[in-house]
C-alpha cells in the first residue's frame, strides 16, 4: 500500500460525486463512534449529513444529566456490597442507554489503554473510581488523566504502588506507565524504570484514599529519561508527557481505536495528530473531532478495517433491534466473547484485531446472534425480536427482498457481494414452501422466517468487521 | 504407542464405509498410515505457557547456596521444605508431583534458560518465546511455521479471556482455539431437518474464501472467512468423538488441570493432532509473592502429573512431551512488596517417557548477575531446536532461521 499523504487525510472530508455521503459512510462513522445505530439514527444521519452528525456525535444529546441520576444508586450499591461481578453489567447498561455514546466509547478506549482487572483489584469501588477518572476524561485532556490515574487507588493496588517503599522499590507502575501507559516499548531504557519506580515509594492506601508517606519515600536524586532532580511520582509523569515519544504514542492509540487496525500508520501520518495534542495541551477532543470529520477517517482505506470488539458485537444487535434487555446475562455471553469489562486479560488490554476471533469465540459470536434472534433463549427472551421491529418499521407482509433488504442495510449497510443477498432471498423463498410444525400458526411461520434470516445476516463473515 | 488392532480397525472401517467415511476417521488413519512408515512420527508435543514471568529462582530452588537466603529473606523457601532433584537443587514444596515424575524418569529440568539482550517486558520477551525470534517485528510463531511441514492438526484448548497464541501463527490454517467440547459447534434454530440443514448451508457457506495459501490478517474480510471455514470444519469433526472421557487418574479441579484433561479427551479420540498449546496465567507476582506462587505451582504440578499420568496409563507416555516455559524470570533479589520484579534466566521443564530425566545444566550464579538478574547461559531456541528436529520431525533450521546446538532432552534410546 502506498503511503498515506497526510494532509489530505486530516483535511476535512467532503462529500463529492466520488465519495458521496451515503448510508454506507454513516454506518462506518456510527459504527466507530458509537456502539451501533438504531434504524432511525442511522436514517438521519444519512439525511442531516456528515457535519451535522459528527456534532451530534461531539456533543451528546439528551438529558446526561438525567441518565447519571439514574446510573448513579446502582453504582453507589455496587460499591457498597463490593459487587464486581455487576460491574460489567452497569457499565453495558451505560454503553447502551447514554445520551452521549462517543464518550463512553472513549471511555472504553481508555479502560483498554489503562487496562486494570478486578481480579487483582477486587474493590468495586476502586474500579468504579477510575470509571469515573476515564470518563471525566474521555474526551478532555490526557496529561491530565495520565496523573491522575498515576494516584488512583485501583491502578495503585493494579500494579503495586501502594506499599512501595524506599530501598526496595516496586517496578511494576513505572515500568507499564513508559512501556504502556505513555511512551511506548523502545523509548525508556531499564535504567529510567528502576529510577523512576525510586520516585513512587511512599504511596500508601488509607482509608480507601491515596496518602503520600514521606518516611517511605526515597527523596534522593534520580536520573530519568536524561532529567535529573529529586523526583517525586508526578514530576515522573510529567517527564513522560514532555517526550516527543508520548503524543506520538498516543496519537498512534487513538488512530487504532477509530482508524483501523489494518493500516500501520507512518510517523509522518501520524505526526499532525501528535503535534496537536503537544501543542494543546494534550486535548482529545480536538483529535478525536480532527479523525472523525476527515478524508482518510471516511475513505475506503478506513472502512472495515477493524474486527468488531465483542462490545461492539453484541450491542450493535441490541441496539439494532431495539430491545432493552437484561445487561446481566449479557455481560456473561461477553466474558466468553473474551471481552469482560472491568476484567481486561492483562495490563496491555485487549490486544483487539484479529486476536478477537479464534475458532471458540467466533462459535460463541454465531451463538449469541441465534440467541438474540431466536427468542428461545431464556437468557434474553423475546425482547430483541427481529419480527416485532421489522413489524415496527415494515409495512404488513413484507416481501422476502423487503425483509432480507432490511435486515442487510441496519446491519450491513446492504454492503455484501450480491449472490450473498440472493442466498437469503432465496432461503426465504424455501422456507416459505416447507411445511412448518402443525402447531404453528400461519404467523408464527412467518415470524420464524424473519428471526432466522435476522440470524443469518448476522452471521455474514462481514457483520465482523467494523 | 497405538495398537496394530487399533490401526488395523480404522484401515478396515474405512474399507467398509466407501466413500462415506467421516472426514475425521480418515484423517485419523492417514496420520496412522504415516506414522507406521520408517523414519514418519505420531509424537505429540503438548505446551503449558506460564504467563506472567515465573519466578525460576523458587521454583528451582539451589538450596545449598548461602546467597540464597540473602536475596530471599522473606521468600525463600526452606531447605528442609524444597522437594529434592539432587543434592543442591530442590522444587518448590508445592511441585509434589513433579518431583514423583522424577522417579518415574519422566521429568527433565533445563536450567538457565533465556536469550541475549533480554527484554523485561512481559509482552515483548512472550512474542520473542512465542515466535522464537527476537526480529523487531513479529508475526509468525515457531508452532505455526512447524505445522507447514507436519500436516496435522493443532489445538489450543483456551481459558476465558484467552486469545490465539502467537504461537502458532503462520499455520497453513487457522488453529482453533477451543473452552469446550459442548460449547464448540455452530447452533441454528431450524422449523425442522431441512430447515436447519439450509441454515448451516448459508452459515457455512458464506465462509468460503475466495484465495488460497496463508491467511493474511491485513485482509480482514479474507481473514474471517477462513477462520469461519476452519472452525467449521473442526466444530463438524469433533461433534462426532464421544462426549464422555474418563480419566485413568483423578485431575486435580483446577483450570489447568481441566484444560489438559480436555487435551487428553482429544489425544485419546486419536484425530493425528500432534500439537497442543495450554496457559496459566497469574505468575506476575510483584507483591506478597508466597502464597499465590506456591498456589500456581502446585496447579502446574498437579495438572502436568495428572496428566501425563493419565495419558501413561493408556499407553501413551512415549509419544508425549510436555514442555513448560515462562516469558522470563524474575530479579534475584527480592522487593520491598514480599515479591519480585521482573527479571530473565529461568528454568524450564519437559515432562515424558522419552526424556533424559533429571537436571540439564548449572543453576546460573546467584553472585554473578546482570543488573540482578540471573545470567542465561542455554538459549530457549536450543530447547526448540531438540524438540523440532529430534522430536517432532521438523527441521530447525526452517522454524528457527539458523541452526541452534540442541540440547539433549531426550534420552537415548
Amino acid at each position: 500500500m502506498p503511503d498515506i499523504d497526510p494532509r489530505w487525510a486530516w483535511e476535512r472530508y467532503r462529500p463529492n460525486a466520488e465519495q458521496p455521503w451515503n448510508l454506507q459512510r454513516a454506518g462506518h462513522l456510527l459504527r466507530r463512534a458509537t456502539f451501533g445505530p438504531t434504524w432511525e439514527q442511522l436514517q438521519r444521519a444519512v439525511n442531516e449529513g456528515v457535519d451535522r452528525t459528527v456534532d451530534r456525535l461531539l456533543a451528546g444529546e439528551g438529558d446526561l444529566r438525567a441518565f447519571e441520576a439514574q446510573t448513579e444508586p446502582l453504582a453507589r450499591s455496587i460499591a457498597t456490597a463490593n459487587n464486581g461481578q455487576q460491574l460489567p453489567a452497569w457499565w453495558l447498561y451505560r454503553m447502551l442507554y447514554s445520551p452521549h455514546p462517543l464518550r463512553e466509547k472513549m471511555t472504553l478506549c481508555w479502560h483498554n489503554h489503562f487496562a486494570t482487572s478486578n481480579t487483582k483489584v477486587q474493590n468495586a469501588r476502586f474500579m468504579l473510581g477510575m470509571y469515573q477518572t476515564l470518563y471525566a476524561n474521555a474526551l478532555g485532556r490526557f496529561d491530565v488523566m495520565l496523573q491522575a490515574i498515576s494516584h488512583d487507588p485501583a491502578m495503585m493496588v493494579w500494579l503495586d504502588t501502594f506499599g512501595s517503599q524506599r530501598g526496595q522499590a516496586n517496578e511494576n507502575y513505572a515500568r507499564e506507565l513508559m512501556e504502556l501507559f505513555s511512551l511506548g516499548i523502545g523509548n525508556y531504557t531499564e535504567r529510567d524504570i528502576r529510577e523512576a519506580a525510586r520516585a513512587f515509594t511512599g504511596w500508601e492506601l488509607r482509608g480507601n484514599e491515596p496518602f503520600f508517606n514521606p518516611a517511605q519515600h526515597d527523596d534522593g536524586e534520580k536520573t530519568v529519561l536524561g532529567q535529573t532532580g529529586r523526583f517525586r511520582s508526578a514530576d515522573i509523569v510529567r517527564i513522560c508527557l514532555e517526550q516527543p515519544a508520548c503524543p506520538r504514542f498516543i496519537a498512534g492509540k487513538l488512530f487504532r481505536f477509530l482508524v483501523s487496525e489494518t493500516i500501520t500508520p507512518t510517523p509522518e501520518l501520524l505526526a499532525p495528530l501528535a503535534d496537536d495534542l503537544r501543542r494543546n495541551q494534550f486535548d482529545i477532543r480536538r483529535v478525536v473531532e480532527t479523525i472523525l470529520r476527515s478524508n482518510l477517517f471516511h475513505s475506503p482505506q478506513a472502512y472495515r478495517t477493524r474486527i468488531k470488539a465483542p462490545v461492539d458485537f453484541v450491542l450493535t444487535i441490541v441496539r439494532g433491534l431495539e430491545g432493552r434487555i437484561g445487561t446481566l446475562a449479557l455481560a456473561t455471553a461477553l466474558e466468553s466473547l473474551g471481552q469482560n469489562l472491568f476484567y481486561p486479560p492483562s495490563v496491555k488490554g485487549w490486544d483487539g484485531g484479529p486476536t478477537w476471533l479464534n475458532g471458540q469465540t467466533l462459535l460463541f459470536r454465531q451463538n449469541l446472534a441465534l440467541a438474540l434472534t431466536s427468542t428461545t433463549d431464556n437468557r434474553f427472551g423475546r425482547r430483541t425480536d427481529p419480527a416485532q421491529l421489522l413489524a415496527r418499521h415494515l409495512p404488513a407482509n413484507p416481501t422476502d427482498e423487503q425483509i432480507v433488504d432490511f435486515y442487510l442495510q441496519l446491519f450491513l449497510q446492504a454492503d455484501v457481494p450480491a449472490a450473498s443477498r440472493q442466498r437469503l432471498i432465496e432461503y426465504l423463498r424455501q422456507a416459505r414452501q416447507q411445511r412448518p410444525p402443525v402447531y404453528w400458526t400461519a404467523d408464527d411461520a412467518a415470524n420464524h422466517r424473519i428471526r432466522a434470516v435476522c440470524h443469518l445476516v448476522l452471521t455474514q463473515p462481514e457483520f465482523q468487521l467494523d | 504407542m497405538l495398537t496394530t488392532n487399533r490401526r488395523d480397525f480404522l484401515k478396515s472401517s474405512m474399507v467398509a464405509c466407501g466413500l462415506t467415511v467421516p472426514s475425521f476417521l480418515s484423517k485419523t488413519a492417514n496420520a496412522l498410515q504415516v506414522a507406521g512408515t520408517p523414519g514418519a512420527r505420531d509424537t505429540i508435543l503438548v505446551v503449558v505457557q506460564l504467563t506472567g514471568g515465573n519466578d525460576g529462582l523458587n521454583t528451582v530452588i539451589p538450596f545449598t547456596d548461602e546467597e540464597y537466603p540473602r536475596l530471599r529473606p522473606t521468600l525463600r523457601i526452606a531447605r528442609d521444605q524444597v522437594r529434592r532433584l539432587n543434592d543442591t537443587l530442590g522444587l518448590h514444596p508445592a511441585m509434589e508431583g513433579m518431583a514423583g515424575l522424577l522417579q518415574d524418569n519422566a521429568l527433565c529440568v533445563v536450567q538457565g534458560v533465556g536469550y541475549p539482550n533480554p527484554s523485561q517486558s512481559h509482552f515483548r520477551s512472550m512474542d520473542i518465546w512465542q515466535a522464537a525470534s527476537t526480529a523487531d517485528t513479529l508475526n509468525e510463531g515457531w508452532l505455526g511455521k512447524a505445522l507447514r511441514s507436519m500436516n496435522a492438526p493443532a489445538f489450543h484448548i483456551a481459558a476465558g479471556n484467552e486469545s490465539a497464541p502467537l504461537a502458532y501463527s503462520g499455520a497453513p490454517a487457522r488453529v482453533p482455539s477451543i473452552t469446550s467440547l459442548d460449547d464448540f459447534q455452530l447452533r441454528t434454530a431450524g422449523a425442522g431437518d431441512a430447515d436447519t440443514r439450509r441454515q448451516r448451508e448459508i452459515i457455512t457457506g458464506l465462509a468460503q474464501p475466495g484465495g488460497t495459501g496463508t491467511p493474511n490478517p491485513a485482509n480482514l474480510l479474507d481473514f474471517v472467512q477462513r477462520t469461519a471455514q476452519n472452525t467449521y470444519q473442526s466444530s463438524q469433526r469433533l461433534q462426532e468423538i464421544g462426549r464422555n472421557y474418563t480419566p485413568r487418574v483423578p485431575y486435580p479441579q483446577t483450570g489447568l488441570a481441566n484444560r489438559l484433561r480436555l487435551v487428553a479427551q482429544l489425544i485419546n479420540a486419536e484425530l493425528g493432532a500432534r500439537l497442543f498449546y495450554v496457559s496459566i496465567d497469574g505468575f506476575d507476582t510483584h507483591a506478597n509473592q508466597a502464597a499465590s506462587h506456591g498456589n500456581l505451582l502446585g496447579e502446574v504440578s498437579g495438572a502436568i502429573t495428572a496428566f501425563y499420568r493419565d495419558l501413561a496409563a493408556r499407553g501413551h507416555a512415549n509419544r508425549l512431551l510436555i514442555m513448560t516455559f515462562s516469558e522470563f524470570g524474575r530479579r534475584a533479589r527480592e522487593n520491598g512488596s514480599r515479591g519480585t520484579d521482573h527479571g530473565s534466566g529461568a528454568p524450564m521443564f519437559l515432562v515424558g517417557g522419552r526424556v533424559r530425566a533429571g537436571v540439564i545444566g548449572e543453576h546460573p550464579s546467584l553472585t554473578q548477575l546482570d543488573a540482578g538478574n540471573l545470567r542465561h547461559h542455554t538459549d530457549f531456541r536450543q530447547v526448540y531446536a531438540a524438540i523440532l528436529d529430534q522430536w517432532l520431525g521438523v527441521p530447525s533450521r526452517e522454524v528457527l532461521g539458523q541452526a541452534y546446538e540442541p540440547v539433549s532432552i531426550l534420552a537415548r534410546r
